[in-house]
């Protein structure tokens, strides 16, 4: 009996909680096909937050850098991260503290110190030197720099669950090394090349305070856009634009379920 | 390297050539670290020694003048406002954390009953949410906590806020905001430290001891232990550090540590103490990462108390 | 493995080329206020001098500033800041001087904008706009609302509607020091800390939602978050006219303690990229019937002797030329410097913080 309570209970609590996740972003979304201009009440429904998005070339091209800005990092990441990951892999039986800690450094600082850090250095080479005007590029450093430690962590944890004898059997196989991260490291590790991109997008669409600190004139992404249009306190309009990152975030939520159910079987 | 009959001069090359292996490895990435992380923080470091210049613009000559200023001595003699702002924010930090501890115990636990083919969809849908911008889920709550809007009004019939006002903006839309955004990272650490529970034990404890409450608490308490220290770490540091959810929801009564620190290097121009506050956070996290990894040796959580 | 090093080397030096190179193209960057400038004289400007005109917003010039100072000095041509951040902004050198001799439309200037104290000789600044700061409120709660500061800082006057302040410091501690009869400008010790005090206080009531910049000021009080609030006469008349039917029950009004009037300025940043274009641009905006289609469009009163006769009636009467009696309590905003800038964002902040 006692248990029976405490199972509904729990069932309860857990309806409790989607609820609350879900309840602002449904609102968000509901919002945006209202057809007044209130917080409050709904009126009707509208597409006219959405025609105006339309014509709006700054959404578009904050977009446009957002996409720009999150693919870019990721591959650079990508790509020396998983060189980390595995050089910490086939080191890890050497003393590599100040690597750990260099690579959990960007991890464990908070936003607010990493960006302001950024923008301040760059800030000053830019003075001296002329080279990293803020914008797209300091940006997409920025986001790599945040990005790296993670894409090595997936990595190196995918090479730590390998059967070591692997190695040894490529080794006789394939004896250039060229050869042997193609034909065997790559699509051994492939799962989780696929995943540390896909975090690192994840992590570049959904990092502000960063991207924030270290943009330029002309490289809004749609956060930095929809920030200044809260400060600017045009409401229903960043429904319309919050409404369609939800969607694009709940088709890639299906497709990453799908994913992983097709590799479960 | 087991192998016998290798010359000497042949194995130290076998070491150069790992040692090349190595380097050409870790290299970019430690690199690029160092160059576009540990460089610009070692600047920043630098500015809070510097003097704020007329304008708020960081200068020589070096001096401890932020420093001062940060611990709120200035030209009007001592006043409170940044110590407000400190114990403001360690009382966020403590209370949400708090809260998300309470919210996801339950909810990792639950997830952790169900049949195996569903657990990964109930995870997604705990985390999903946390996909979508920061920015984005903020405004969602300055949507919900508007004036007029029903849980305005139900906080207005229990006389809970002033009239007319809504639930937003106020210290308990930030603490809000901050459960909503965290909860996600207590859930999967601790639904991990479950998932490993032995369930034999669980029922076994839930026949041996007179309520679920004691069971809990002695029987499944400490085996999730290291998952919930990773959970507060993932948490409370970022919570600390927060500088969106205060400045969306707080409405210029919920100031943060770090919207004293942004402040400084937006409109209120002065970058060494906007420097000198990013030092005092730092030392906070590393003294929170600190407690949670003795904590965690001392519990026996092992390696994956931090992340 | 020295394939993959060089690739990178030279990807990254690709990255640094185009960073730089960005800057070389046909572009004119403008950083302004919102809702400030009529997208038509942008596409004007654009096709006569085939340029690209990108524009960036601000909502306050602390705002302003503190973007200039973070790397914004070499990536902006034109910024538009208020009489009381012109010193300041000449001070530290992040502006530089006008090449009159490239501004032919200078002469259309009034003659009271000539020789503006902020800039003895307008060596830097040519006007862009002028206009008042004042209280805008819903005239449904407050039938009766006094011309007076208390509407703000009095919980008699107001004491269960919500209202807002001005994210701009010294524009709230003005107001503070108006009501407490220091008067708007006020800059004495005395004052000062009085109203940073009656700041706190008042940010603790109950119905305090938040310090707001201007123009956001009236998007929450169009959507009734909240009652009174501080703005611009000319963003009032703007968001009106879009929208007649909210706006029918908000009013704009001059305290009669005294408030503040500004006047907007192009200036051009130190290193700003395309020198050129910056000047055709403040030559551009000069024009008399440019000057006049950007008040027609914003609502703000030109500085623009030669506009005047291309004006539309509403920008002849008050809010957008006040009155003769409010007219002699509207005050500039002190441009502070040195010690009194350090202690007023010593104040300002604790007011923030508390």
């Amino acid at each position: 009996m006692r248990k029976r309570t405490l199972r509904r209970g729990l069932v309860g609590f857990w309806w409790l909680t989607l609820t609350f996740l879900y309840l602002p972003l449904a609102v968000v979304v509901l919002f945006s096909f209202n057809a007044a201009n209130s917080a409050a009440t709904f009126t009707g429904i509208s597409l006219r937050w959405y025609r105006q998005l339309l014509g709006n070339e700054q959404i578009v091209s904050a977009f446009v850098n957002s996409m720009i800005l999150a693919i870019t990092s990721s591959a650079i990441a990508l790509v020396i991260g998983s060189l980390i990951g595995y050089g910490m892999y086939r080191h890890r039986h050497r003393k590599l503290g100040w690597l750990i800690v260099l690579i959990y450094l960007p991890i464990v600082l908070p936003d607010i110190v990493f960006g302001i850090s950024e923008m301040v250095f760059f800030v000053r080479i830019y003075d001296l030197t002329g080279l990293f005007r803020p914008g797209l590029v300091t940006m997409i450093i920025a986001h790599v720099t945040f990005q790296i430690p993670f894409v090595g962590l997936i990595v190196y944890s995918r090479f730590v669950g390998l059967d070591p004898t692997l190695f040894e059997a490529a080794k006789d196989l394939y004896a250039a090394p060229v050869k042997r991260v193609i034909h065997f490291m790559l699509p051994t590790i492939k799962p989780a090349l696929i995943s540390a991109f896909f975090l690192s997008f994840t992590l570049s669409v959904d990092d502000f305070v960063i991207s924030f600190f270290t943009a330029g004139p002309e490289s809004a992404t749609l956060p930095i856009y929809i920030w200044g249009a809260i400060k600017k306190g045009v409401s229903p309009e960043i429904n319309a634009i919050a409404a369609l990152m939800i969607g694009a975030v709940a088709i890639a939520a299906f497709l990453s379920l799908l994913f992983s159910q097709r590799r479960r079987t | 390297m087991a192998y016998t009959g290798v010359t000497p001069s042949a194995r130290s090359r076998g070491m150069v050539r790992e040692v090349q292996h190595l380097l050409f490895t870790v290299a970019p990435g430690a690199t690029w670290i160092l160059i576009f992380l540990v460089l610009p923080g070692a600047y920043l470091m630098g500015v809070a020694f510097m003097t704020n210049g007329p304008y708020g613009q960081p200068q020589m000559p070096l001096s401890l003048e932020s420093f001062r200023r940060l611990a709120g001595f200035g030209f009007l003699g001592w006043s409170p406002g940044n110590l407000y702002t400190l114990l403001r924010s360690l009382w966020q930090t403590l209370v949400s954390t708090g809260l998300v501890v309470i919210v996801a115990y339950p909810v990792a636990y639950y997830i952790t009953t169900c049949k195996e083919k569903w657990r990964p969809i109930l995870l997604l849908l705990v985390v999903v949410p946390s996909w979508t911008n920061q920015v984005i889920r903020t405004f969602g709550w300055m949507n919900l906590l508007a004036p007029g809007t029903p849980l305005s009004n139900l906080a207005e019939t229990f006389g809970l806020i002033a009239p007319n006002m809504g639930l937003y903006p106020s210290n308990f839309a930030v603490t809000l905001g901050l459960v909503y955004n965290f909860l996600p990272f207590m859930v999967l650490p601790l639904y991990s430290a479950f998932e490993k529970l032995d369930n034999a034990q669980v029922e076994a404890a839930q026949d041996l001891f007179a309520s679920p409450v004691r069971a809990f608490w002695h029987a499944v308490f400490p085996q999730t232990l290291p998952g919930l220290l990773a959970g507060i770490v993932l948490v409370s540091i970022p919570a600390f550090g927060m500088y969106v959810i205060p400045e969306l929801l707080g409405g210029g009564k919920g100031m943060m540590l770090g919207n004293l620190v942004a402040n400084q290097f937006g409109g209120g121009s002065n970058w060494p103490l906007g420097a000198a506050g990013a030092i005092l956070m730092l030392i906070a996290t590393f003294i929170g990462l600190f407690v949670m990894r003795r904590l965690g040796k001392r519990l026996g959580g092992g390696e994956e108390v931090v992340i | 493995m020295t394939i993959t090093k060089t690739t990178l080397a030279l990807s990254l030096g690709g990255l640094l080329l185009a960073g730089s190179v960005q800057a070389q193209e046909n572009k004119l960057y403008i950083f302004n206020w919102t809702e400030y400038m009529d997208p038509a004289i942008i596409e004007a400007f654009e096709e006569k001098y085939d340029v690209e005109v990108v524009q960036n917003y601000f909502n306050s010039l602390p705002e302003m500033f503190a973007k200039l100072n973070a790397g914004g000095v070499s990536q902006y041509d034109i910024i538009v800041p208020s009489n009381y951040y012109v010193p300041r902004l000449i001070e530290t050198g992040l502006v530089q001087k006008l090449d009159k001799s490239r501004l032919e439309n200078l002469d259309n200037v009034m003659a009271q904008f000539q020789d503006p104290d902020f800039d003895p000789g307008a060596e830097y600044t040519a006007p862009y706009q002028w206009g008042t700061t004042g209280i805008v409120y819903n005239t449904e709660t407050f039938p009766d609302a006094p011309k007076s500061w208390s509407l703000l800082f009095d919980p008699k006057v107001n004491p269960d509607h919500p209202f807002a302040l001005m994210g701009d410091g010294q524009v709230s501690m003005g107001g503070a020091c108006a009501y407490l009869g220091y008067g708007y400008d006020c800059t004495d010790m005395d004052g000062w800390r009085e109203a940073a005090q009656l700041l706190i206080e008042t940010k603790n009531r109950g119905t305090f939602s938040g310090f707001t910049d201007g123009t956001p000021a009236l998007q929450q009080l169009a959507r009734g978050v909240t009652h009174v609030g501080l703005s611009y006469n000319g963003d009032y008349l703007f968001f009106k006219d879009e929208d007649p039917e909210t706006f029918e029950n908000l009013d704009f009004m001059i305290p009669d303690e005294g408030a503040e009037m500004w006047v907007d300025s192009m200036m051009i940043p130190a290193e700003a990229p395309n020198l050129d274009m910056a000047h055709k641009f403040i030559d551009f905006i000069l024009d008399a019937e440019v000057g006049a289609q950007l008040s027609n469009y914003n609502y703000y009163a030109s500085p623009n002797a030669a506009a005047v006769p291309y004006l539309d009636e509403v920008l002849t009467e008050p809010p957008v030329q006040p009155s003769e009696d409010d007219m002699a309590r509207l005050r500039f905003t002190p441009s502070l410097e040195g010690d009194a800038l350090q202690t007023f964002q010593q104040l300002w902040s604790e007011v923030q913080a508390r």
